[in-house]
């Protein structure tokens, strides 16, 4: 009876420990180490890569060219088609003939995901039908508790790692590809986005936005549905708002004369969230807009339909 | 080999064994496993709060620190970008000290043969002379335990489903599930529970040392708990025992 137990208790032990080597940080570190030794292609488990350890920059055309306003579904198509770019032709070609499709067109992919969003129930668990398979994506919908792709990921087993990775890639990239402009088109930059010489702290900094120069008062908008981060006033960014518009994506508007959320408020895409000013520290009246990514600040312009006009020279920073 | 004798029972009997003159190693070893996987289950759960918690803290710096000229250039060590990078840093250092805690001591379970007596006196031993440390350790590793058991259980769950459907169709859908629940009732019955005498063997020895009275007794183990609470909330949220059963 003992022995029998003891045999019982190997094979439990043996699943703690496949369980540990996928599902714990040092797990995930001795895979890379393993990995690295054995030359594996990609040796940075997604584990890793979520804690910022070889984290890869999205790659995208550079630059975007001038493109009409997309719908949401448009922008997650143009999303899955940069984050399908990441993968080898024949792979590529695996996981659009895996969803019926023959072309990998923005246009193509975003009917596809729309369609699938309506079976699936949501465009989270359509991208990943897309990137791994409608059974993968029914067996994990099946299991979570919420809608959001972690959720739906934690449900997967190993070998979908680094599908679930494109398939964030592609919501990221799709949710920013659909963010409105926070302010009237005619709103000119002041700033463009990029390391320059900072007008007053002096040294070259990152500028992690653009700064659109704008009236005090002019109102603010959301350029997405979102959850208000933060909502705070310091002496360097002024009055400012976070927001989160889900799958990493979030904006930031700073140096604002006042705002009009709060911390935990739910906005709608074009809700006025403050009226802008001068406030922080700033050279005259303007905005401050950032975009982050998960991999970090990006330039709003590159996610940008129409391009707003550029003033040659000068600076409202920071 | 004797006459008679099936070669099929005999192997099981080598193997089993061998599997017994090893519990020393491999049960220790899992122990520490599934409690680091319980904490990470719960890890993850922690996370959108310490997202708020960074954003709190962020604003809180930024509106110090943007008073005076020299301290005004660290408003941006956390910027809006490095918030999320900052909340998944402090959920990942949570998470080590709390496998520190509770997962690497795991590796020093000892077996006794009368483990549910040993158990047995010593939740009596606690429950006369409770301490915090009596509660926290004992608690966090059961709750971690659980949580790590239905981990694993999801994980083969997933292997299986994927890995068998080409060859049994939609058998495979009710096999991994069989499968997962057998594994989850099996840790928890053969491996979790060892995690807690082992935590409360280890509570009672740190609790004999204490000196002095009542107020001693309970402030002795209150940063670890402050720690590990939380994550045992956490780990609970993060075990959907039930979601087996359907």
């Amino acid at each position: 009876m003992r022995r029998a137990r003891s045999l019982a208790d190997v094979v439990l032990a043996a699943l703690c420990l496949w369980a540990a080597w996928y599902h714990t940080p040092p797990g995930a570190l001795l895979r890379a180490a393993v990995a690295r030794l054995t030359g594996t292609r990609d040796p940075t488990p997604a584990l890793l890569s979520y804690y910022g350890a070889g984290a890869r920059p999205f790659q995208l055309a550079e630059p975007l060219p001038p493109r009409a306003a997309l719908s949401p579904g448009a922008a997650l198509g143009l999303g899955a088609q940069s984050a399908l770019e990441r993968l080898s032709p024949a792979e590529r070609a695996e996981v659009l003939s895996g969803a019926g499709l023959r072309s990998g067109s923005a246009d193509a992919l975003g009917d596809w995901i729309g369609r699938e969003a309506d079976k699936q129930g949501s465009r989270e668990a359509a991208v990943l039908s897309l990137f791994c398979g409608e059974e993968a994506a029914r067996f994990a919908r099946q299991r979570a508790s919420g809608p959001g792709l972690e959720e739906l990921a934690r449900q997967l087993p190993p070998r979908y790692e680094d599908r679930v990775a494109l398939a964030a890639t592609a919501l990221t990239l799709g949710t920013a590809y659909a963010l409105a402009w926070p302010l009237p088109d005619s709103a000119q930059v002041t700033s463009p986005f990029g390391v320059r010489a900072h007008p007053l702290l002096g040294g070259r900094r990152l500028h992690s936005g653009i700064d659109l120069g704008v009236s005090i008062g002019t109102p603010v908008r959301a350029v997405a549905d979102g959850l208000v981060r933060r909502a705070s006033d310091d002496r360097v960014s002024g009055r400012l708002v976070l927001l989160d518009h889900g799958s990493g994506v979030s904006t930031v508007y700073c140096h604002n004369e006042s705002l009009l959320v709060s911390p935990g408020d739910a906005v709608k895409k074009g809700q006025v969230i403050a009226l802008s000013g001068n406030s922080g520290l700033s050279t005259g009246p303007h905005l401050h807009y950032q975009l982050d990514l998960p991999q970090g600040p990006a330039d709003p312009l590159r996610f940008r339909a129409a391009r707003p006009p550029q003033l040659a020279s000068g600076g409202t920073e920071p | 080999m004797q006459p008679g004798t099936d070669p099929g029972a005999g192997a099981f009997d080598a193997t089993a064994r061998v599997a017994d003159r090893l519990r020393w190693f491999f049960l220790p070893l899992a122990l520490c496993a599934l409690v680091a996987v319980g904490v990470h289950t719960a890890a993850d759960v922690l996370g959108e709060l310490l997202l708020r918690m960074v954003d709190a803290a962020d604003a809180a710096f930024d509106s110090l620190a943007s008073r005076w000229a020299f301290t005004a250039p660290l408003v941006d060590l956390v910027g809006p970008s490095q918030r999320v990078f900052f909340a998944r840093g402090v959920a990942l250092l949570w998470e080590l000290a709390a496998d520190a805690l509770l997962a690497l001591p795991m590796l020093g379970y000892d077996e006794r043969g009368d483990e549910v007596q040993r158990f047995r006196e010593l939740a009596a031993k606690a429950w006369a002379r409770p301490t915090t440390l009596h509660l926290v350790g004992p608690f966090a590793t059961g709750a971690v335990a659980l949580a790590g058991s239905c981990a694993v259980g999801r994980l083969l769950e997933g292997t299986l489903h994927f890995g068998l459907r080409g060859a049994l169709g939609s058998a495979a859908d009710a096999l991994a599930h069989g499968c997962a629940l057998a594994a989850v009732l099996g840790l928890v019955g053969f491996i979790a529970w060892r995690g807690v005498v082992h935590a409360l063997v280890r509570a009672d020895a740190r609790s004999d040392r204490i000196p002095g009275g009542r107020a001693r007794r309970f402030t002795a183990g209150l940063p670890a708990g402050v720690l590990l609470l939380p994550l045992a909330v956490a780990a609970l949220r993060a075990a959907p025992l039930l979601s087996f059963l359907r």
